[in-house]
């Protein structure tokens, strides 16, 4: 079935204790596996009459789990600020392998789209590539500073794959985005989005803000950026949900788009696998969701979600969401309404 | 009775110099209880790291790991046995022992930044009917000389939110600080360039021969405070390059690092090693409401490193023992965490540190409970606080000043020292 983000409904908004902070989604499924505030792994099945999260257990995380892929019918990798990758049998749910992957925080997980190969971030400001099924390091790259331009320590939030692979982008704290050859590791572009980083000087003196979230377009051309404007009172996330959209090859920004409803910062951000719209979501107090037409940059639809959206999975058919974030699992559809029946084929009826 | 060092010493090398009964005179000396509470009291000095905004002491000095409200930081190990710190904190951590006591168990009751502030810096809640001074300035009395060249109370606070002067309330402007806020450097301190040091000298001299005439026959603690102030206007003009940063060697200042803070804290030392007993530097602004985890990184790693060098840096000159150095702010942080991933504001069970001067390094006293909403053991309030304050520096917190005819401690009535942090 086709997509209509103006159709966007919630169809399910379910508490949790703690606040999920990354997803994963078992294929074909209502089935969720998020990490969580409470150093957990846990499963829940949406679709369920009553959807109860189950925990997985054994000795897995000693802080908030940050990213969490599936890397088999049956495997989950996930990440945490303790540095550490773990592997975990979904059945059992236990974990069946452990990796120290970085010194300091790992900030987000994803997986190539042939599955072979997870990209983990961290505030050690390396980008590490590890073979999905062995666990052995690939490689490791860096183009982002681990001091900001204002003598405080840098953070590294944001790594996406291209739709094809072939190519990855990193995002830092103060703006600056690489794209990188996946197989070679060698930096093939850079785009700076400094609008996504604020320093107060003087009021506050310190920052806030930084690349939060990139997403490659499907016909890799272009990439996505998203974070918070400039914000005025760095005590709270008190400005428009940013995105800027670069076609990166040509070193171009093709948007630069502020949102006009929602003061947030954009955690996630999905391409239509057409290529026609981009989903953003994230939150503040609240959260949102927005459908951005990618050709003109306007606004499709956009609306609340209960809750701060920390990440989001989409359906096969790209017509429903499956958002986690502050104590809530919520699922949206956004489905087209079914084409007119065809009158003759109804008067045979 | 105004006593003072040179009195004191005076006194003291009379005996020096002469019998056996001359050496009696010096016991005599020490019995002589205000002078031998200034014999306590020589030397000290104070700097107090104001963690403007309000840090939060999950993320610093009390983290509960792997709960509800612990946050994605773990909690490590220090130098003390058994007390765990923000990792956030790693070189505090390996000083613990060494230097710095931690108290855990603080109810302030106040979670309003005006009203934090006032209690924080003042040790009790604000009064309608007096003006109470704060900390600076009534350290500044007990500990300053009235001989001294440098100024005795000396405020920074560069960043403008939250940005307090600090008073001397009841005591009058002789004690009240020398504020910094735009800039490092003391403003308006230099001599006008068209007026000859000589000029300069005999302006003084006038104005001190008219302010004597004009005070005959009039009694005025702020006519004296004023004429006070006056005469020590030159010590504070030469005072000027103890803010001087660039005086110190390079490797000093790249020890102290390239943040406000560091440069800041580096000039506190440059103070009370010239002599100035009381020194604020704050270091604004913690007030967390969103991403109170990315705020603390930045402010943690700051706080971690500054404090750290200028601990190390006063040990080695010997200045640590007789050095008190202090952080709080004027509240914590909540436990729970919001939508925002931010802590809001907390005062019923939050953080603060005494390094130094009269300070048992390593000891963590009072507990809070298992999630940090509600003190579980040893609650402590402001006046608390500031009687342990006075005492590690030798001061008696029970001493009274006397507005008209109302006594008022220096800490707050039915205060009392947390006498397990103390020497």
């Amino acid at each position: 079935m086709a997509s209509d983000p103006t159709k966007l409904q919630k169809t399910k908004d379910i508490g949790i204790p703690s606040i999920a902070m990354c997803v994963a989604r078992v294929p074909n499924s209502g089935r969720l596996i998020f990490g969580s505030s409470d150093f957990k792994l846990h499963e829940i099945d949406v679709f369920a009459e009553k959807p109860q999260p189950t925990t997985f257990g054994g000795e897995g995380h000693q802080s908030y789990v940050t990213g969490v892929v599936l890397t088999a019918p049956n495997i989950a990798v996930s990440a945490s600020y303790d540095g550490q990758l773990i592997w975990w049998d979904i059945e059992k749910r236990e974990p069946t392998r452990k990796v120290k992957a970085h010194e300091l925080w790992i900030r987000r997980l994803v997986i190539s789209p042939d599955g072979k190969t997870i990209s983990s971030v961290a505030d050690d400001m390396q980008c590490k590539l590890w073979n999905a099924e062995t666990g052995e390091m690939l490689r490791q790259f860096s183009d982002h500073k681990p001091i900001t331009p204002h003598d405080f320590p840098s953070m590294l939030h944001a790594v996406t794959f291209s739709a094809d692979g072939k190519f990855i982008a990193t995002g830092d704290k103060v703006g600056h985005v690489a794209i990188w050859e996946t197989t070679s590791g060698s930096k093939v572009a850079t785009v700076e989005a400094p609008g996504l980083y604020t320093w107060d000087p003087k009021q506050r003196r310190h920052s806030i803000g930084g690349i939060r979230a990139l997403a490659f377009s499907p016909d890799n051309k272009l990439i996505a950026v998203g974070g918070i404007g400039q914000i005025g009172n760095i005590d709270h996330l008190d400005a428009p949900a940013r995105i800027e959209i670069f076609d990166w090859q040509k070193g171009e920004r093709k948007h630069e788009l502020n949102n006009d409803k929602f003061k947030a910062l954009v955690e996630d951000l999905v391409f239509d696998p057409s290529g026609q719209w981009l989903l953003s979501s994230g939150g503040a107090g609240d959260g949102f969701v927005t459908f951005t037409n990618v050709e003109t940059g306007k606004t499709i639809h956009q609306d609340k979600l209960p809750m701060h959206v920390h990440q989001l999975a989409l359906n096969e058919s790209s017509d429903t969401l499956f958002a986690v974030g502050h104590h809530k699992i919520v699922v949206c559809e956004f489905k087209a309404d079914p084409p007119p029946a065809d009158p003759a084929e109804a008067a045979k009826s | 009775m105004t006593l003072s060092r040179r009195g004191f010493l005076n006194a003291a090398a009379v005996g020096a110099t002469g019998t056996f009964a001359a050496d009696m005179t010096r016991l005599d000396t020490l019995r002589h209880s205000a002078w031998a509470d200034e014999v306590k009291t020589q030397g000290k000095r104070v700097i107090l790291l104001w963690l403007a905004g309000g840090a939060s002491q999950l993320e610093t000095f009390d983290p509960k790991p792997g709960r509800p409200t612990g946050g994605p930081y773990r909690a490590i190990p220090t130098s003390a046995t058994g007390v765990h710190i923000s990792e956030l904190l790693p070189k505090m951590a390996a000083r613990i022992q060494q230097t710095t006591a931690i108290v855990r168990s603080l109810n302030t009751k106040n979670a309003d930044h005006g009203g934090g502030a006032v209690i924080m810096e003042t040790g009790r809640i604000k009064d309608p009917g007096i003006e109470y001074p704060d900390l600076g300035a009534v350290c500044a009395k007990e500990l300053g000389r009235l001989d001294s060249a440098v100024p005795d109370y000396v405020s920074m606070y560069t960043s403008t939110e939250g940005r307090r002067k600090g008073g001397s309330g009841f005591l009058g402007s002789r004690y009240a600080p020398m504020f910094l806020s735009e800039s490092m450097q003391p403003e308006n301190i230099r001599r006008l360039e068209s007026i000859s040091d000589l000029d300069h000298q005999d302006r003084l001299a006038l104005r001190d021969l008219l302010a004597k005439k004009f005070t005959q026959n009039r009694h005025s603690d702020s006519l004296g405070s004023h004429t006070q102030a006056y005469q020590r206007v030159r010590g504070l003009m030469a005072s000027e390059k103890l803010f001087d940063i660039e005086q110190e060697p390079a490797e000093m200042r790249a020890k102290y690092g390239p943040t406000q803070f560091g440069q800041q804290c580096l000039i506190a030392r440059r103070l009370v090693e010239a002599g100035v007993p009381f020194v604020k530097v704050a270091r604004a602004w913690w007030d967390s409401h969103g991403e109170n985890f990315e705020t603390h990184r930045e402010l943690c790693a700051d706080l971690d490193h500054s404090m750290s060098v200028l601990l190390d840096d006063l040990k080695d000159r010997g200045l640590l023992e007789h050095t008190l150095v202090l952080t709080f702010g004027e509240f914590g942080r909540t436990p729970g965490i919001n939508s925002s991933l931010g802590r809001d504001h907390f005062a019923a069970a939050w953080s603060a540190t005494l390094s130094g001067c009269g300070v048992r390094g390593g000891a963590c006293y009072g507990k809070t409970d298992e999630d940090g909403h509600k003190v579980a053991d040893g609650e402590v309030g402001a006046g608390d606080l500031f009687a342990t304050i006075l005492t590690a520096l030798g001061i008696d917190p029970n001493k009274e000043y006397h507005v008209g005819a109302r006594p008022v401690p220096l800490s707050d009535f039915g205060s009392k020292p947390i006498k397990d942090v103390l020497v």
